[in-house]
């Protein structure tokens, strides 16, 4: 973890289940957010995760666990005994109401008044890099002005925790950035526990100290965004990341494993222990090369290319094996560039497929 | 052809009005003269005190803005918790609200008066209040039903989280928010209140002496000078609610979704 101011509480999820949408449901979840520390909750879409920052809010209830700030058990306490601020995906500002005062609101309603309110509200607005918007009506405000003064109101009462919900989903590039901006200076501000849930791998990467990857209602794994992007722990993360192309594998007598790919040393990185003979070898794009198909070399067609902004990547369809697979790989330098039907060689970098069981195994928290 | 139609429309808009004022100034005036034949401001001046049309004009008000505030008070935790309702039960609530808004007065005022009598109301300025407020309700608890359906109901969220009570956030965000719709619909029940005639008369059984009746009894009696200097009186109130409706609309910014 970043080394950052951290006054703030540590947030503890035990057990955690709960129920939402269609009878799905989050189950035994467990997470722990320590205090100046950024957790970013990732998973598909309707795996829960604004259910579980909601019910962590206190804005629906679970129906066991315990959610726990510091040392106060907060579970059963309604929202605004918490000291938990939950945040919208879109900014939610309070239209009757200025920038000033709403970013004072949350120290109105505890009754605290004067300069002590004014020194608070110009702090929060100040780190927001938003000091001379304080007299402005919400609507005159800009989209990234809208989420800083979000943002400013959640911190001016310094709460234990930050919840936020999709923060930087639906904005342009360029809010994305100044969104992302805001969030990482509201953190430093005093260094609340701050949980995030998204979708978005690129924002986990950028936002996260430690990323909890959601599926099927438990925590698949949890890790810094360094280790989960390299070493998924199961087929279903590396399946979900989509960073991950797979390629059916069986181990051999001799642990290693033969794959349309050519035959991957025993040492080759297994993500998890594996307990079958049928396998999948995950591979990715970054880690695959077409070049001059060598004798050595497995060897393919190139089919098609595909463009992404990191570069323009070729798909091969391979010669051999039973079944037609097509994989897409790096092409190393432009001047290498194949073109269509070209038969090129494909060049595996050892340090980067996965072996897992063919069969995923469940997910465990 | 357009020219025509905006005549027809200034006509039959303005031209009842138009005429009510002619006749309050007017004297004597009889068919087929186009306008009285002699003028006099007789029937503007009002007894202090003792004049029935500023006494019926006293109790068309009270009544009227009672009637608003009762029905706001009733209505809005009625929309509110009818809005979170769905399917069927939201349909049906919807229906029982609205029952009351399509009843005709005179029927609704006959039902009401079994029960208002029986409460030993009938013939009271507190029955009439009781009797303008069913429909009052009913048209509220439809225009509050709808806003809160609207109602952007994270911004109460968002203001728990940040720490305010459920009472904090109704009185600090909820109903601030909702000023521009409570100011419309107080201008509502007050014109529901206002207009009534036949509840009026049918629960106040000719104590209750609001300004409709009172115009009513001087047309009957052939008093026309008093009773178009009344019906314009009863025409005022209306024509402000429509200008401030016109102004609220163009001026209301609200979380509403």
């Amino acid at each position: 973890m970043a080394s950052r101011p951290a006054s703030g509480h540590a947030l503890h999820l035990h057990g955690v289940s709960l129920q939402f949408g269609d009878g799905r449901g989050i189950t035994g979840l467990s997470l722990s957010v320590a205090a100046g520390e950024r957790v970013v909750v990732l998973g598909p879409s309707g795996a829960g995760k604004t259910s579980l920052l909601r019910a962590v809010a206190g804005l629906t209830s679970i129906d066991s666990g315990s959610v726990r700030l510091g040392t106060v058990d907060v579970t059963h306490l309604p929202p605004e005994r918490r000291d938990i601020v939950y945040l919208h995906q879109s900014p939610v500002l309070f239209s009757h109401l200025s920038v000033d005062e709403n970013v004072a609101f949350p120290l109105r309603v505890r009754g605290e008044r004067g300069q002590a309110v004014h020194a608070r509200v110009s702090a929060a607005l100040s780190a927001m890099r938003i000091g001379e918007l304080g007299a402005r009506a919400t609507h005159t405000l800009s989209g990234g002005q809208r989420h800083r003064v979000a943002l400013a109101r959640a911190i001016a009462g310094r709460p234990g925790a930050l919840l936020l919900d999709e923060p930087l989903s639906a904005l342009d590039p360029t809010l994305r950035h100044e969104v992302r901006e805001a969030i990482v200076a509201a953190q430093e501000e005093y260094g609340p526990a701050m949980m995030l849930v998204t979708h978005d791998l690129d924002d986990a990467g950028r936002l996260a100290d430690r990323v909890a990857v959601l599926l099927d209602g438990r925590i698949a794994q949890v890790s810094t965004p360094a280790q989960l992007f390299a070493r998924p722990a199961t087929l279903a993360v590396a399946r979900f990341l989509g960073l991950y192309q797979e390629v059916p594998g069986r181990i051999r007598a001799d642990g290693a494993v033969a794959s349309p790919l050519g035959v991957l040393a025993a040492d080759a990185l297994y993500a998890t222990p594996l307990v079958a003979a049928q396998v999948v070898v995950a591979v990715r794009v970054e880690g695959l090369y077409v070049g001059p198909p060598a004798e050595e070399a497995v060897t393919g067609t190139v089919v098609a290319f595909r463009h992404r902004p990191g570069g323009t990547t070729a798909v091969v369809r391979l010669a051999s094996g039973d079944q037609a697979l097509e994989l897409e790989a790096t092409i190393p330098s432009r001047d290498a560039s194949p073109s269509i039907g070209d038969v090129v060689g494909l060049t595996l970098d050892p340090r980067t497929p996965l072996v897992f069981p063919a069969a995923a195994p469940s997910c465990s928290t | 052809m357009r020219a025509v139609l905006l005549v027809l429309l200034a006509f039959t808009s303005a031209g009842p009005l138009l005429l009510l004022v002619v006749q309050s100034l007017g004297g004597s005036w009889f068919f087929p003269a186009l306008l009285p034949m002699d003028w006099s401001l007789d029937a503007w001046r009002f007894r202090a005190g003792g004049d029935a049309i500023l006494r019926a004009l006293g109790t068309s008000l009270a009544l009227a803005v009672t009637t608003a505030i009762l029905a706001c008070a009733v209505a809005i935790p009625l929309g509110r918790s009818l809005a979170r309702l769905r399917g069927w039960p939201r349909h049906l609530a919807a229906a029982a609200a609205f029952l009351p808004v399509a009843a005709p007065p005179l029927a609704l005022g006959t039902g009401l008066q079994v029960v208002l009598l029986g409460l030993g109301l009938g013939g009271s300025l507190a029955g009439v209040l009781l009797a303008h407020s069913v429909p009052a309700i009913g048209y509220l608890t439809l225009l509050f039903l709808g806003t809160f359906t609207l109602f952007d109901a994270r911004v109460e969220d968002e203001s728990r989280t940040l720490g305010a009570t459920r009472a904090q956030t109704w009185l600090r965000v909820t109903l601030p928010l909702l000023r521009p719709q409570i100011a419309e619909a107080l201008i509502v029940g007050f014109l529901v209140s206002w207009t009534q005639f036949a509840l009026t008369l049918v629960v106040g059984g000719g104590e209750v002496r609001a300004l409709p009746i009172e115009v009513f009894a001087y047309v009957r009696s052939g008093q026309d000078q008093r009773a178009a200097v009344g019906a314009l009186l009863l025409v005022i109130p209306p024509a402000a609610a429509f200008v401030a409706l016109r102004w609220a609309a163009r001026r209301t910014v609200v979380a509403l979704s």
